[in-house]
C-alpha cells in the first residue's frame, strides 16, 4: 500500500484551558523510523494517544494507514507500547502477549506459534512462563516489545521505550527497532533522549509546547550546523587572524571556524597558514548534534512565544 | 469473539490470581459440605456424614418432615444469608478495584487502543467481574443439586435459580463499585459508595417491610400490637388495619421502588426455588418460627405467605434492572468519553 504510515493535517487538544498540541501537521513515511522528540509535557505522549484513540482530539484531520484517524478497525495493524506500560503482574509473559493478540483479534493458532517467536526474538523464551511480578523493569519492557508486534502490525508506536532500560538493554532494543524497519514495519519512537533517536531515526520531529518546530530527517537537521575545524599549533598569529576576520571566519586562540557544508572554503586557509609557516595540528569536520539541533529549537520556541 | 473471549479470559485470570478468590471458594465449599453432610436415617437426623447423631421424632429418613427441613434449611438460612451476604461482600472487596486498576496509567492505553470499541470493552470487564460470585455460586449451588438429589431423591433444577439470582443481587452493588471506580479511579471510594448504597438500600427495603407487617401483616393475622406500651394481644377477630400505616407503608414503598432491591431478590428467590407440596407438620413454617418454637398458625402462615408474595417480579427485578442500566450507562458514559 502507498502514502505515508501518518499524515497529519491538523490536531489539535486542549484540556480544558491547557492547549496540549496546538494544530500540529505531521507526515510519517512509510517503512521509516520516526523519532518525535521534546521536553517532557511537549505533547509527544497526548499526539500518540490521539492517533491511537486513547485521547480523543479537540479537532483532527489527517490518515494513518490510509484511513482516517481514529478509525478503529485500522488498529488492528497497529502496535503499541505505553510509557510506564503497567502489564497485570498476576499473568506470565505469554499471557501478557497472548491477551494482546487476543485484544487485536489474532487468531488463537497463529497466537501461539508468534508469542513463542516473539518471546525468543525479545530474549524472554526462558522467561516467558512466570509472572510479571517476578521480572525486572527491562524484561517487562521487552515483553511490552513483544505485545506490540504480535499483531504483526504496520506501523509500531514506541512511548519511551528505553526508559528505565539498562544500556545494554537500550542496544537491545535499538537493534530490535532496527529489525523491525528492515521487516518494512513504521516504527514510531516517542523519547527524549535524543542521542539515542539520532542513532536509529530517518525522520524527526521536534515538538515544543504542543508545535511541532523542526521537522525533517536527522542528515538534513544536523547539516544545517555543518562547520569545519582548523587547529594551529599555538595561537592564529594577529596578522593573520585579522586576515581571517576579515573574511568572516571565527578565530578564537588556535582555533579557526570556517562555516561550511562541504570542504572547498578550507582549502585557501590552509594555503593562507602553511605559506606563512603556520604548522596546522588538526583539520575536523564538525556537525550539530540533534541535541544542539534540539536546543537550539527549543530555546528559540521560548524566544518567539 | 476472540477479542472478549481474551477480556473475559483475563478476568478469569485475575480472580484466579486473588487470595479472597480462593478464601471465599474454600468458605463456599465448607459451608456446601456441611449441608451434604446432613442426612436422615431411622432415628433421626446425622450431621458431618454420620459422625453426630441428633434423634427427632420428625425428622427421620423418608419423612415428609425431613425433607422439608433440608429445603428449608437451604432456602431459609444458606441462600439467605450465606449467598446474600457473605458471598455477595466478599465478592465485593475482591473485585472493588478491578476498574481502578484497569484505568491506571500504562495499563489502559494497550486495551483502548486495540480494535475493540470502548463500550464493548467495558461491558466486558463488567462482566468479567460478576464471574466472581457466578464461579462461586455455581460451584456451590451444584454441590447442594447433588446433596438434595441424593438425600431426598429429587433432582430439583430450581435450585440453579441461585445462580442467575444472587449473581444478579451482587451485579447491584459491584455497578454502584464500577461507576465510582471508573470516575475517581479509586478502589477505596468504589467500596464505600458500593457499601453505602447497599446499606442505604437494605434501610429502606427493612422499613418498606416493616411498615407492611404493622400495616398489613399484623391485622391479617389478628394480631393487635398497642405501640405506646408494646403490648401484643393474638388471636383477635377483627383488628381494623391503620391508615397511618398503609400510607406510611406506601410512601416508603415509592421511596424505596428506584433503589436496588438487594434482599427483595434474595427472597424471592425462595419463590423461584419450587420443591413439591409435602403433607408436612413443617408447612408454612418459616425457619425463624422453627428456631422461636412457634407453630403454624393458619390466619399467620396466609399472611406471612401474602407478605412473601406482596411484591411482582416487576418490582423486585424490573426496578432493580432499571437501577442497574441507569448507573451502568452513567460509568459506561464516563469510561467511553474520558481520555486515558
Amino acid at each position: 500500500m502507498d502514502g505515508p504510515a501518518v499524515e497529519i493535517e491538523y490536531l489539535r487538544k486542549r484540556y480544558g484551558g491547557f492547549e496540549a498540541l496546538a494544530g500540529v501537521s505531521l507526515h510519517v513515511p512509510r517503512g521509516s523510523v520516526f523519532g518525535l522528540l521534546g521536553p517532557n509535557g511537549a505533547g509527544k505522549s497526548t499526539l500518540v494517544k490521539s492517533l491511537l484513540t486513547i485521547v480523543r482530539p479537540s479537532e483532527c484531520r489527517g490518515r494513518m494507514l490510509g484511513e482516517p484517524i481514529g478509525h478503529r478497525k485500522t488498529l488492528r495493524r497497529v502496535g503499541y507500547l505505553p510509557e510506564h506500560a503497567r502489564f497485570p503482574e498476576y499473568l506470565t509473559g505469554r499471557e501478557v502477549i497472548g491477551y494482546s493478540a487476543g485484544l487485536a483479534g489474532v487468531p488463537r493458532s497463529t497466537t501461539r506459534e508468534r508469542t513463542a517467536r516473539l518471546l525468543e526474538r525479545v530474549g524472554m523464551a526462558e522467561w516467558g512462563d512466570k509472572k510479571l511480578g517476578t521480572y525486572s523493569k527491562g524484561m517487562r519492557q521487552r515483553v511490552g516489545l513483544a505485545q506490540a508486534l504480535v499483531n504483526e502490525p504496520d506501523i509500531v508506536f514506541l512511548d519511551e521505550p528505553t526508559d528505565g532500560v539498562d544500556p545494554e538493554g537500550r542496544i537491545e532494543i535499538r537493534k530490535m527497532i532496527e529489525g523491525m524497519r528492515a521487516e518494512g514495519r513504521t516504527v514510531f519512537v516517542n523519547s527524549h533522549l535524543l542521542a539515542e533517536v539520532e542513532q536509529v531515526a530517518d525522520q524527526v520531529a521536534i515538538l515544543a509546547k504542543g508545535r511541532v518546530i523542526e521537522t525533517g530527517t536527522v542528515a538534513q537537521l544536523t547539516r544545517r550546523g555543518c562547520r569545519y575545524e582548523v587547529r594551529t599549533v599555538g595561537p592564529v598569529p594577529p596578522g593573520i587572524r585579522e586576515g581571517l576576520e576579515r573574511e568572516g571566519l571565527e578565530v578564537k586562540g588556535d582555533l579557526i571556524t570556517i562555516q561550511a557544508d562541504n570542504a572547498v572554503p578550507v582549502q585557501p586557509v590552509i594555503d593562507l597558514l602553511r605559506s606563512a609557516g603556520i604548522a596546522i595540528r588538526e583539520i575536523r569536520e564538525a556537525k550539530l548534534s540533534l541535541e544542539d539541533i534540539f536546543l537550539q529549537a527549543v530555546q528559540a520556541g521560548k524566544e518567539a512565544t | 469473539m476472540r477479542a472478549a473471549f481474551a477480556i473475559l479470559w483475563d478476568s478469569f485470570q485475575l480472580l484466579r490470581a486473588r487470595r479472597l478468590f480462593w478464601v471465599a471458594l474454600m468458605i463456599s465449599m465448607f459451608v456446601a459440605l456441611m449441608y451434604a453432610s446432613i442426612g436422615f436415617n431411622e432415628k433421626g437426623m446425622s450431621i458431618l456424614f454420620g459422625w453426630k447423631q441428633v434423634d427427632s421424632e420428625f425428622l427421620q429418613k423418608g419423612k415428609p418432615e425431613a425433607a422439608a427441613f433440608y429445603t428449608m434449611l437451604f432456602t431459609d438460612i444458606i441462600a439467605r444469608f450465606w449467598l446474600a451476604w457473605f458471598a455477595i461482600g466478599l465478592a465485593l472487596i475482591s473485585t472493588a478495584n478491578i476498574f481502578p486498576e484497569f484505568l491506571a496509567e500504562g495499563s489502559i492505553g494497550i486495551s483502548v487502543s486495540k480494535p475493540v470499541g470502548r463500550i464493548r470493552l467495558f461491558l466486558l470487564k463488567y462482566l468479567g467481574g460478576l464471574l466472581f460470585v457466578a464461579l462461586q455460586v455455581g460451584l456451590f449451588t451444584l454441590i447442594v443439586f447433588l446433596s438434595v438429589g441424593l438425600r431426598l431423591g429429587e433432582w430439583n433444577f430450581t435450585l440453579f435459580w441461585a445462580v442467575p439470582v444472587v449473581t444478579f443481587v451482587f451485579s447491584l452493588v459491584y455497578v454502584v463499585a464500577v461507576w465510582v471506580g471508573v470516575w475517581t479511579k479509586s478502589t477505596l471510594a468504589a467500596l464505600l459508595a458500593a457499601g453505602l448504597v447497599w446499606g442505604v438500600s437494605l434501610l429502606a427495603q427493612w422499613t418498606e417491610s416493616f411498615f407492611y407487617q404493622t400495616a398489613y401483616l399484623l391485622p391479617e393475622s389478628g394480631m393487635k400490637v398497642d405501640f405506646k406500651t408494646g403490648e401484643a394481644t393474638t388471636g383477635n377477630a377483627d383488628v381494623e388495619r391503620s391508615n397511618a400505616m398503609a400510607t406510611a407503608h406506601e410512601t416508603s414503598k415509592a421511596v424505596t421502588s428506584p433503589l436496588p432491591k438487594t434482599r427483595d431478590c434474595t427472597l424471592y428467590l425462595k419463590r423461584l426455588i419450587r420443591f413439591p407440596e409435602r403433607d408436612s407438620l413443617l408447612s408454612g413454617v418459616t425457619f425463624d418460627m422453627l428456631l422461636s418454637g412457634q407453630l403454624p398458625d393458619k390466619k399467620m402462615t396466609g399472611a406471612m405467605r401474602r407478605m412473601e408474595d406482596r411484591h411482582s417480579a416487576w418490582y423486585v427485578f424490573g426496578t432493580s434492572a432499571a437501577f442497574e442500566i441507569v448507573v451502568l450507562g452513567l460509568a459506561g458514559w464516563i469510561f467511553v468519553r474520558r481520555d486515558y
